[in-house]
């Protein structure tokens, strides 16, 4: 009976979905000039004008009729992804024309000029959702087929250009280059939670782990393509001066991510003063950069210095493990905290002269090579590129790096033992895996990555500040980790892209920051405990709830967007 | 010829609980020995202590006439290997990741050579992995070394278990209670696997509650009862031994009888 209801529910919310979409959105023209293309948002000044928020909504309303009557598999998961999408475009834009654009009256009546789209709009979803939940649960979709070779590479490829384009529409979603857009939020929001129903909808067709089986059979061309397209970013849409600090920052923190991704998600230990192994490569760095604040009158060579400070992070890595040895659980991670705690005090109060104190160690010399200063925009062949590119080229090399670190440590006896260390600890070692020794390698490895990430920092930057390595940075990174899954790399790119960058392309809601990853946080705990992007095990685990019913959710790639458009509505 | 494991009354005190008193226990080379007991006897406590988990309060653990190691690790690199009572699997790994991590301390491959995957790491994950899809294969695991180990029937973990355990290239193998809750047909098999791995050379201690299980299983039984060895000898000694049948088995004497007549019956047919 329940499932009976499911078509028409579907087919009804669908088809308000696409009212809601038509109807005008706004009473009055919103304060700040147009928002986002047609001033009123009153669909008959301009019939066929759709674009942007409204645009999505109609082609997935349109989605939802065809999926309910086009018999597909796994029907629930292609709804419930439409459905989400949908409630998220509607209510990021109810509430932000509610709230910033000038209250309930913008979005019912006033004057004469009634607005209910998008009310219309969350209602349809609603209805829409109503109905996909109706429908029994089915097991995840497997495409299992093989091509020849040269038709999975080209498969690749496509899909990997696909990406780059999704991301670099998703970072200029709603304007360029932070020009400080009012509606930039909204938009961007608006653009993810379309985003988020494609990547649904491949998802229960299987698509998208077909693709990534695809690229695990071919791991190296993934990688040189993954490099290249990474590489490709400064040429396209994204490539400018704004642009490049943005992805190099993400790129920086990504690698710090994945370094702290061995410590908590291989190796189980709970670290939360993560970020003082940065603190201590970007300090390591800035005094041997030649900065004239710094201690030492030396300029060591980039490189050299960088090694420098991954080794001396490596080694407070091994001293700050080394308690692993007599505690466990909660007792680390408060000897972590408080480490992190010492290295702030410590850099603050510019104890033995290394760290510049509250003035921080400032003008450390930009990088050059072969007399390019890395912060100028160079231009090759007559392409002018924009400034910092080649921090950008610098800093995929050291994400590059960082993954090949993880995967390979992974994919070994040392990567397995860390596992068993997180899955039963006492097990392992009644398996002959010396848990001491490892758990210690494991917090040196994480530190050397983070001590590397902080040389690059420091010079990106050129200051090396005690202020950028505080509690809640580290916090921040181990968010990153959880959020993007914990064990994978993509997982921790994606999670620190997530911290990253949403906090740029919301600039206008910052009170709400912190108060938005922890809901998010707590969201993604309940619906989505593996992470967004599980690692192989998890998402086998996952499989396997689904077939047992219930608990599964896996929309929750959608969700934060609900829950950050409530919070721009706040 | 030295037994390859010797336990020399080992006691061990928990505050002021005695789990075990002066139990003294050979394991000859190829031989299969039981553990009997009630619940509480003290047997898991007594592999705890020839694993290393535990160090015994006094008395000794000689391995091929040396002392135990302290550490557990360093003991199942010397040679002695173990299931546990519960499973203890590594759940969210797979079937052939489990036997991988027990094949750990007979690899050699350390950080950088792990970090750089040269030639020499690459012939030695392969080793790894066909020496554990053999050790599959020979507890009867073969066509399911991708799935994750939780997922498994239970005793399908417990043959996972020993094959982890064997990966160690152990010289003596200890399981505890490894047929408990299996049905009849999956205790014959465990037997069977139990009197293979024997042929293998390897020596084996088994816990178990089964009586016929151990009887016709073993070359020597011993029957600890609180803490204490009660008696030990061939499983026929044991079997017709007043107070097992007493104090071990609990029981009225006649149902007791009965069982182990069908035991004998069992065995003459
Ligand atoms: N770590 C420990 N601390 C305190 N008491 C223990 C510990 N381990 C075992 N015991 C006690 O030792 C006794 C023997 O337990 P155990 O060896 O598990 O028995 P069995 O395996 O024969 O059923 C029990 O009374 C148990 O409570
Ligand atoms: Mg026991």
């Amino acid at each position: 009976m329940k499932t009976a209801m499911a078509r028409p529910l579907s087919a009804i919310g669908s088809v308000v979905l696409i009212i809601g979409a038509l109807l005008p959105w706004a009473t009055f023209v919103l304060n700040d000039g147009p928002y986002p293309d047609k001033a009123t948002l009153e669909f008959f000044d301009a019939p066929f004008g759709l674009s942007s928020f409204r645009l999505y909504l109609e082609i997935l309303g349109l989605a939802g009729i065809v999926f309910t009557f086009v018999p597909v598999r796994d029907k629930i998961r292609v709804l419930k992804s439409i459905g989400w999408g949908a409630a998220g475009i509607s209510v990021v834009n109810l509430l932000f024309i509610a709230g910033d654009g000038g209250g309930l009256g913008a979005i019912t009546a006033a004057d004469g000029v009634p607005a209910f789209g998008s009310i219309v709009a969350v209602v349809g979803s609603a209805v829409l959702l109503f109905g996909a939940y109706q429908l029994p649960p089915e097991p995840l979709t497997v495409i299992d087929s093989k091509l020849p070779w040269w038709a999975e590479w080209l498969i690749l490829l496509a899909a990997f250009v696909a990406l780059l384009f999704l991301i670099t529409e998703t970072l200029t979603a709603g304007g360029h280059s932070g020009v400080s857009d009012p509606y930039i939020g909204p938009l961007f929001l608006s653009y993810l939670s379309a985003v988020g129903a494609l990547l649904g909808v491949l998802h229960a067709f299987g698509v998208t782990e077909w693709i990534s089986d695809m690229s695990e059979r071919h791991r190296v061309f993934s990688i040189v393509v993954l490099v290249l397209c990474a590489v490709a970013v400064p040429f396209t849409s994204v490539g400018n001066d704004y642009w490049m600090t943005i992805t190099a920052n993400i790129g920086v923190y990504a690698a710090t991510a994945i370094g702290l991704n061995i410590v908590v998600g291989l190796a189980g230990l709970l670290d939360l003063g993560y970020v003082a192994f940065m603190g201590i490569g970007a300090f390591v760095a800035a005094n041997l950069s030649g900065a004239v604040a710094a201690e030492f009158h030396i300029q060591l060579p980039f490189i050299v210095a960088a090694i420098a400070s991954g080794i001396v992070a490596g080694v407070f890595g091994a001293v700050v493990g080394s308690p692993t040895l007599r505690v466990r659980g909660d007792y680390l991670a408060i000897v972590t905290l408080a480490f992190g705690e010492i290295f702030v005090r410590v850099s603050q109060n510019n104890i033995g002269g290394l760290t510049g104190g509250s003035n921080a160690i400032p003008n450390i010399p930009d990088l050059s090579l072969f007399g390019a200063q890395f912060n100028d925009a160079p231009t090759i062949g007559g392409l002018q590129l924009p400034g910092g590119v080649l921090y950008y080229f610098l800093i995929v090399l050291l994400v590059a790096l960082v993954m090949f670190v993880f995967g390979n440590l992974k994919n070994s006896r040392i990567g397995r033992a860390w596992i068993a260390i997180r899955e039963d600890e006492d097990v392992a070692r009644a398996m002959g895996v010396k848990t001491g020794k490892l758990k210690i390698l494991a917090f040196m490895t994480g530190a050397t990555l983070a001590g590397l990430a902080g040389a690059v920092f420091a010079h990106k930057l050129a200051t090396a500040s005690y202020d950028s390595f505080q509690f809640n940075q580290s916090v921040t990174l181990l968010a990153a980790v959880i959020l993007g899954g914990m064990g994978t790399i993509p997982g921790a790119v994606l999670g620190a892209a997530l911290l990253f960058v949403l906090p740029e392309e919301l600039r206008q809601f910052k009170d709400y920051r912190l108060l938005f990853f922890g809901l998010a946080l707590v969201v993604i705990m309940r619906f989505r405990p593996q992470g967004l992007i599980a690692d192989r095990h998890r998402r086998a685990e996952l499989a396997d709830e689904d077939t047992t019913g219930e608990s599964l959710d896996d929309t929750a790639i959608k969700e934060p967007v609900a829950v950050a458009a409530k919070e721009a509505g706040a | 010829m030295t037994p390859v494991l010797q336990a020399r009354d080992v006691s061990m005190v928990f505050g002021g609980l005695a789990a075990l008193k002066n139990v003294s226990l050979d394991l000859d080379e190829g031989k299969i020995v039981g553990l009997i007991g009630p619940n509480g006897a003290g047997k898991t406590t007594f592999f705890n202590c020839l694993t290393g988990l535990y160090t015994p309060t006094t008395g000794q653990v000689l391995l091929k006439g040396d002392p135990l190691p302290g550490d557990p690790a360093a003991v199942t690199d010397a040679g002695v290997a173990r299931t546990f009572q519960n499973i203890r699997l590594f759940p969210s790994m797979t079937v052939l990741e489990n036997v991988l991590l027990g094949r750990h301390v007979r690899m050699k491959q350390g950080p950088l050579s792990s970090l750089f995957h040269g030639p020499a790491f690459r012939r030695g994950e392969a080793a790894a992995r066909d020496r554990a899809r053999e050790l599959l294969a020979f507890v009867g695991l073969g066509k399911v070394e991708d799935e994750l180990s939780r997922n498994l029937p239970y005793g399908d973990q417990r043959r996972l278990e020993i094959a982890r355990a064997l990966a160690t290239d152990p010289a003596v193998l200890l399981l505890d209670e490894p047929t408990a809750g299996m049905n009849p047909q999956e205790t014959e098999a465990a037997r069977q696997l139990i009197f293979r791995i024997r042929d293998t050379g390897v020596s084996v201690v088994v816990i178990e509650h089964d009586t016929k299980f151990i009887f016709t299983l073993c070359d020597r039984v011993s029957v600890l009862v609180q803490g204490e060895l009660l008696v030990e000898g061939t499983p026929d000694e044991v079997r017709g031994d007043p107070r097992v049948v007493e104090a071990y088995l609990g029981k009225p004497p006649e149902e007791v009888e009965a069982e182990l007549q069908a035991v004998q019956e069992g065995e003459q047919s």
